[in-house]
């Protein structure tokens, strides 16, 4: 018998990742310039994807997390874990772009601004997120733990994604989703769409084999804590009672 | 055990305060450790008067904040899993371990922040302007930052790196605390209301409270 541990990893995520980065890529690079930030404009598909599937990763692993604590079933946590893992990476990408764009358009990589300052302190409370699952190695206590910060942590989101509104910030506020319409012009639009939309497809492959490989890390786990490790016998000698008996 | 949960609550910030002064941690060490670190940031930035005047108020509430989560996790990593153990056993409510070790956390950071608080007028020559308010945002400083790592202390536990891990949780959400507490002052020095600032601290601390007795029940499952 096969067991699930033994079955080839699929090779399908990978081309979808791959396929996904490149039609972001051409849509970006083949849409006109911003009539003021000419070429500059381009980070703009990815940096806004990425603060979308920040968001989105984030909300996975509350939501998660919340099924974790209610059904107790592993996988939950697991897809908690790897969303979260996803959401951090996609914050990281995030920050540094929006570093990017700021020393060209503001002249320095970084100010104290509303929004800067909650999305760094994001990107730690799940870098925390993270650690804390490596302090143990039980796998319900951990899961149990992180499910309960998992849920706790959302509340930076909302503060990230309403900061511009609630705050005087540099950061430039919703330009399209809001009362009066969008202010983009329609083809930056539809690249914007073209960008979120490949970046979710990634975010699904990028998914799919970082829970492959949590499950593959928990048999592991599961494997050297039930095999036979030393036990209280092993120290006890037979006594030699000489004599060749 | 049938006693009220105020009792309960009150058992155990005794039990953590009677351990303080046996180990007089936080007086001989964090105490201390704090003081020194108001005295090294002059050395770092120069001894210019107006400067460390400018920085006084803001530099001391990062202190409080930093060394203050030593002293909030320092009951919950002191206690052994026997220890752990014996309070599930006779019924405590976890809600009230929680809020007890909170009270306990309490009652040191304040002493902390007092004296701190004369070190650092000592030191940078801080002008008064406001301190009438000092007292109360010291205790809304005081109640937040210890529900805070009391919760922080107990999603982390007894894991391993726990006494490293608990600041990197607790540093980035005590944001609220730090801003509010820095910008009362500023507000005051602006001629400004400051009573926003104190409800966000309220509101942080409420929030931080509801969010430990809610998961204390589910923590203490966990060992």
């Amino acid at each position: 018998m096969t067991s699930p541990e033994q079955k080839p990893s699929p090779v399908w995520p990978w081309i979808v990742m791959a396929a996904a980065g490149l039609v972001t890529f051409v849509a970006a690079m083949t849409v006109p310039p911003d009539a003021v930030q000419g070429q500059l404009s381009r980070i703009l598909y990815v940096h806004v994807p990425a603060a979308w599937l920040a968001y989105f990763a984030f909300g996975v692993t509350m939501f998660s997390s919340s099924m974790y604590l209610w059904k107790k079933d592993i996988r939950w946590d697991r897809m908690a874990h790897a969303s979260a893992e996803v959401g951090v990476f996609f914050t990281a990408l995030l920050i540094g772009l929006g570093m990017i764009w700021g020393k060209s358009t503001w002249g320095v990589w970084w100010t104290w601004d509303a929004r800067l300052t909650l999305t760094a302190i994001m990107f730690f409370v799940y870098l925390g997120y993270l650690a804390l699952r490596r302090t143990t190695d039980d796998l319900e206590v951990r899961a149990k733990r992180a499910a309960i910060l998992g849920v706790l942590a959302i509340v930076q989101v909302p503060l990230v994604h309403f900061s511009v509104v609630w705050w005087r910030s540099l950061h430039q506020p919703p330009s399209i989703i809001k009362p009066e319409g969008p202010d983009m012009d329609a083809s930056m639009i539809a690249t914007l769409l073209i960008a979120v939309v490949s970046f979710t497809v990634m975010y699904v492959a990028m998914m799919i084999k970082r829970i492959e490989l949590a499950r593959l890390e928990d048999s592991i786990l599961i494997a050297e804590q039930s095999s036979a490790g030393p036990t209280a016998g092993d120290a006890v000698a037979a006594p030699d009672l000489g004599g060749g008996v | 055990m049938t006693s009220s949960f105020g009792t309960q609550v009150s058992a155990i910030a005794r039990r953590d305060l009677l351990r303080e002064r046996r180990a007089g941690e936080v007086l001989w060490v964090t105490l201390p450790f704090g003081a020194i670190a108001l005295l090294l940031i002059p050395l770092a930035v120069g001894p210019d008067a107006p400067t460390l005047q400018a920085i006084g108020l803001g530099m001391f509430w990062v202190i409080v904040m930093l060394f203050g989560v030593l002293i909030s996790i320092r009951q919950t990593n002191a206690e052994t899993q026997p220890q752990r153990d014996a309070v599930a056993l006779l019924g405590i409510d976890p809600a009230a371990v929680y809020l007890g070790r909170a009270l306990a956390s309490f009652s040191l950071l304040i002493v902390f922040e007092v004296v701190l608080a004369v070190v650092t007028v000592a030191l940078y020559d801080v002008p008064l302007v406001g301190w009438i308010w000092m007292p109360l945002v010291m205790l809304l400083v005081g109640v937040g930052l210890s529900l805070l790592g009391t919760l922080a202390a107990g999603i982390v536990s007894t894991g391993r790196s726990a006494t490293a891990l608990v600041p990197l949780l607790v540093a980035p959400l005590s944001v609220p605390l730090l801003i509010a507490a820095t910008q009362t002052f500023e507000a005051l020095r602006l001629g400004r209301s400051s009573l926003m600032w104190a409800l966000m601290m309220a509101a942080t601390s409420l929030l931080l409270a509801v969010a430990g007795v809610l998961t204390a029940r589910p923590l203490q499952e966990t060992g």
